[in-house]
């Protein structure tokens, strides 16, 4: 069923990419297009008690300028979900930075200049944005997360380790731009916007909106980055729709990069405990990990249980007891950010393993081969597959880690740059979504297949080309893959891992039933040539298929209606009878000059395990990535925040440091490529998030290996080392 | 919108004429590398501009004689790569080079890269800006009198030398650094006629005073760059420490020109960036090394020299520590390179 792996193929849309043909929500152009801005609020909590507009409407080429008076009663989310505040403008503020007003303009200087005289009044209230402080952080605990008798282990191990860490409120910095761009004429309401979740957007809009779904189509063709900040609804999309409808003229809406710091989501700072027991003869035994994140008030996402994902299904370790916090603080919705649960936890968990090998005497590498696992102590149920083994042998092949001096300060060049090589595990649940697929191919040589998926430059649109071809022998050239079009096919939100998981099996059946009809149609004729001659041979003009494909286990009505409705359907990790979780290994070099003590990153061997690989370009090219940001979690990244003003103040691409190319040097990547033979038909499991996964603890282990300094913070900074 | 003045004169002469009838509201524009970043900012609100860069021949490069002169339209991008700045001046290659990026060198020319005001982020992200942060922070920079949001705030990035009660933001630049440990020369021209002025005069300490950045007198505008040649360029570098290896500015960098015969240095010039509030020149670190035997422990004593009046805030003490070894480095660089 799963067959032999896939050969390389080149971005499907890499042609039209580099002649900057792709059209994303921002650039849409429409006739009459208006340009609209935000007002940020300027205190962190209260409530504005007046907004005077008549400045702003003076000036030359506005339009209009909404008001919380513009918008009803704010719709009580499903779930509690994305709360506070509502897509729409309210009088309560919650968050410096939370949008006041919209103001609309003939030109987006008129629209700025408006934005920038209108002065709010606000009565402030005290706040706390910091988890630090000793005031107004409410801790708020979710149930925990166990196996086995934890707490007991740890008590008898021979050997624990006991350590704590941090890692930083941190931002998504996507290169495009937020933005909304709607668009309402002839009683429907179109929506152009960069996001992963294009069907949860328009049933989000009906709700805000008081209209019937129906009426929606929102649009996402190709995103600029996503890292799940366009995950959920963002703040603008429905007061942006309104002003459009209200106007009847199109508006667009692009937030600048320091108001999304302040309205988008983030990574949130967490705090992570870690006691970690090995027996006599160093065995894994039990691991303690009580895991804290900044929340706002009455937000949910991210649930800070799902810190104990990975750890637990890692190494063959029995007995796990996790406990959550929510840190509440008065900040906007913190979100899921790439790799978002296991990058900080991993950072703990695996930097913990690495002290714990180094308290055995043991060898880092021989010591993770030595604990593997082939059950999920959570569940009971076997992994579905776990090539972590694998991974870690040929990495370790690949970087030379037999000529490691195991000492730490061992390894040092002549001129007395400290040299460190370290090695770190990585994790990530393996889910999937269900997917309706449509599928035409026609005898004038063309053909379509609409399914749900959002292209966010990772290549989806590559691995459903090759889940197609694989089957059925037509035009590749001329073969149409709609995506992110609420109009073509119901979208479900793509994040966590699960892109291809959703839409590759759908693409594969899809392809395999075409095969199949086409078949019954030439009955036994034997017609040359490929799908569309066969087509033209019977005359017949096009064939049309559509299947549907929900997860293992999944209820199948339910999981379709609600990918209908802009839910949420994710079938995994916990398969009935199986658990499936992704793997990666990491080996990294470091060098610390003798003086001052800059960390340099001169080479990565990363190897991953994510079952059968679809598309090999785009998956190597989704480990750079990962590996890339990994390095600039590490080393570079944190937002700052002032506690005495609240908001962010290293707001844009200046003072929020990233990893530049100069950042950047060797990094080789390898896939096992061996199908899951559970976790779906087509033997895939998820790739866009493990491969972070563990690798800031990769770092820091090569930095304490270079050393001796063993760093429990991130960013690690020259300021460290010094 | 607010309506701009914007005049290209053709002459230093009308330029200057063409400010000074503009008033208060004008402002001098060339590269426009900072001057449009910081009217996004709400920082700048100039009412006219006055574009120098149509005057002919103030981009002119000339190191014939015995200066080097840099007409102040010259890009920065142009005099890092000249073959004799190069090759006998590193210092003021890299301190160009080592700057913002190969777009922004570019367009930035070499004389209003000497006007770059701080990038302290209370002083950028607290003015209302749509692309600006969402607070008020106060800032005697931008507001004389407001106060000081990074004294007592984040101050990482802020500076341990020059700094004063009003204000600890730092000079940012690179470029001005290596002038001046160059002694280099400034030639200004205004209403009142032409003058000369040392570097080191340029740049005031913010003192109570904060918000007066230069020493410039109204509708001023530098036209050029002078430095005396001299031996101790062919040894010498600009080594710069920063969050990232590219496009960001200092946390600590130093400028170093030494003249040495065997191990013993006869002359050394040391400036340092990223850690004062001006461009800072470091004699007790010269002196420390004149008429002695260069060791690697003297380099570091003279690093530590440069900082021994240093006064760090919450969070940037470490910079005391980096801006010494810093030093040290840049030092023991400068003398591995040989005269040519």
């Amino acid at each position: 069923m799963q067959g032999a792996p896939f050969a390389d193929r080149a971005r499907v849309d890499a042609l039209e990419k580099v002649l900057g043909k792709p059209i994303y929500g921002a650039d849409m152009p429409l006739p009459g297009m208006l340009h609209a801005i935000t007002v940020p609020a300027r205190i962190a909590k209260g409530r504005m008690t007046a907004l005077p507009i008549e400045s702003a409407m003076r000036v030359k080429g506005v339009v209009r300028v909404f008001t919380p008076d513009d918008f009803g009663p704010a719709p009580v989310p499903p779930a509690g979900r994305y709360a506070p505040p509502p897509p729409m403008l309210i009088w309560d503020i919650t968050f410096r930075g939370q949008p006041v007003a919209l103001v609309v303009a003939e030109t987006l200087e008129a629209a700025i200049e408006a934005a920038e005289v209108i002065r709010p009044e606000f009565e402030e209230q005290p706040f706390s944005v910091l988890a630090d402080a000793d005031n107004g952080v409410v801790r708020d605990a979710v149930d925990d997360v166990a196996a086995g008798n934890t707490m007991a282990e740890l008590a008898r191990a021979a050997i624990v380790i006991d350590q704590t860490y941090t890692s930083p409120t941190q931002h998504h910095n996507t290169m495009e731009l937020l933005s909304t761009t709607a668009v309402w004429a002839e009683g429907r309401l179109t929506v152009h916007e960069g996001t992963q979740r294009s069907s949860g957007v328009q049933h989000d809009l009906a709700r805000a909106l008081g209209i019937d779904p129906a009426i929606i189509e929102v649009k996402s063709a190709y995103v600029g980055g996503g890292f799940g900040q366009r995950g959920p609804t963002q703040c603008q999309t429905a007061i942006v729709a309104r002003a459009a409808m209200i106007l009847g003229r199109p508006v667009k809406l692009v937030t600048p990069r320091s108001q999304i710091f302040h309205v988008a989501t983030y990574r949130p700072m967490s705090v992570h405990r870690i006691r970690l027991g090995a027996d006599a003869e160093g065995r894994m035994v039990a691991v303690r990990h009580d895991a804290e994140q900044e929340q706002s008030r009455l937000g949910m996402d991210p649930p800070p249980d799902r810190y104990h994902d990975a750890p637990p299904r890692i190494y063959g370790i029995p007995n796990y007891l996790g406990t959550s916090t929510y840190l509440r603080l008065d900040r906007q919705n913190p979100g899921f950010m790439r790799c978002p649960h296991p990058q900080p936890a991993l950072f703990a968990f695996e930097s913990a393993i690495d002290e714990m090998a180094i308290a055995l005497g043991r060898d880092p590498v021989e010591f993770r081969l030595a604990n593997g696992a082939t059950t999920d102590p959570l569940t009971g149920n076997p992994l579905s597959s776990r090539f972590l083994d694998e991974c870690l042998a040929e990495g370790a092949r690949r970087f030379g880690w037999e000529q490691r001096n195991p000492l730490p300060r061992s390894m040092t060049a002549a001129d007395g740059t400290q040299i460190g090589w370290g090695v770190a595990a990585g994790a990530y649940p393996s889910m999937m979504v269900p997917s309706i697929a449509s599928f035409r191919v026609s005898a004038d040589g063309s053909a379509r297949i609409a399914l749900s998926g959002h292209e966010m430059g990772q290549g989806i649109r590559t691995a459903i080309a090759q889940a197609v071809l694989k089957h059925i022998d037509i035009d590749a050239e001329r073969l149409e893959i709609a995506i992110g079009d609420t109009s073509r096919a119901p979208q479900h939100i793509t994040v966590g891992s699960w892109g291809t998981a959703g839409a590759v099996p759908a693409a594969e059946a899809a392809a395999r039933r075409m095969r199949a009809r086409l078949i019954e149609l030439l009955d036994g004729r034997n017609v040359a040539g490929n799908a569309h001659r066969q087509l033209a041979a019977v005359r017949r003009p096009y064939l049309d298929v559509e299947v549907a494909q929900t997860a293992p286990g999944q209820d199948r009505e339910e999981a379709l209606s609600a990918l209908r409705r802009g839910g949420y359907a994710v079938g995994g990790p916990e398969y009935p009878g199986f658990t499936a979780m992704s793997y990666i290994a990491h080996f990294v070099e470091v060098r610390i000059e003798p003086r001052t003590r800059r960390i340099r990153v001169p080479r990565v061997v990363s190897i991953a395990d994510c079952g059968r690989v679809i598309s090999p370009r785009t998956a190597r090219s989704q480990i750079y990535g990962g590996v890339v940001w990994a390095i600039s979690a590490t080393l570079r990244e944190e937002t700052e925040i002032d506690p005495r003003f609240g908001g962010y103040l290293n707001c844009d691409f200046a003072d929020y440091v990233v990893a530049v190319n100069a950042d950047i040097a060797d990094i080789e990547v390898g896939l096992i490529d061996k199908p899951d033979p559970m976790a779906n038909e087509s033997g895939l499991k998820g790739l866009g998030e493990v491969v972070m996964a563990g690798g800031s603890a990769a770092i820091a282990n090569a930095i304490h290996h270079a050393t001796g300094v063993r760093v429990r913070h991130l960013p690690i900074r020259i300021e460290d080392l010094l | 919108m607010q309506p701009i003045r914007y005049i290209r004169p053709s002459t230093v002469r009308e330029a200057i004429a063409a400010h000074a009838s503009l008033g208060d509201g004008a402002r001098y524009i060339a590269g426009g590398t900072t001057l449009y970043d910081l009217m996004k900012l709400n920082i700048e609100r100039p009412t006219g501009l006055v574009d120098v860069t149509f005057i002919e021949g103030l981009e002119t490069i000339d190191t014939s004689g015995d200066t080097l002169r840099f007409g102040a339209n010259a890009r920065m991008a142009d005099v890092a790569t000249d073959p004799i700045v190069q090759s006998q001046y590193p210092v003021l290659s890299e301190a160009l080079s080592k700057a913002a990026s190969q777009q922004l060198r570019n367009m930035a020319t070499v004389g209003a890269n000497l006007l770059q005001r701080t990038r302290c982020m209370y002083f950028r992200n607290g003015y209302g800006g749509a692309s600006g942060g969402a607070a008020d922070y106060p800032c005697n920079k931008r507001i004389p009198g407001s106060g000081c949001a990074a004294i007592g705030g984040l101050d990482r990035g802020q500076a341990v030398l020059g700094v004063s009660d009003a204000c600890t933001a730092v000079s940012p630049g690179d470029w001005p650094v290596a002038l001046v440990a160059m002694d280099a020369r400034i030639e200004v021209a205004g209403p009142g006629g032409e003058r000369m002025l040392p570097i080191s005069e340029l740049y005031p300490l913010p003192g109570e005073t904060p918000h007066i950045e230069f020493t410039l007198e109204p509708s001023e505008i530098i036209v050029g760059i002078v430095i005396g040649k001299n031996a101790a360029g062919a040894r010498s570098t600009y080594h710069k420490i920063r969050d990232r290896e590219s496009f960001a500015f200092a946390l600590a960098s130093a400028a170093v020109a030494l003249e040495m015969s065997g191990d013993r240095v006869n002359a050394a010039r040391i400036a340092l960036g990223g850690v004062a509030t001006r461009p800072w020149r470091a004699d007790a670190a010269e002196a420390m090394l004149i008429g002695s035997d260069l060791t690697d422990d003297l380099a570091m004593a003279a690093g530590r020299a440069a900082f021994a009046d240093a006064v760090p805030g919450r969070s940037n003490g470490f910079k005391v520590e980096l801006g010494a070894r810093t030093v040290a480095d840049a030092i023991m660089i400068a003398a591995a390179r040989r005269p040519l």
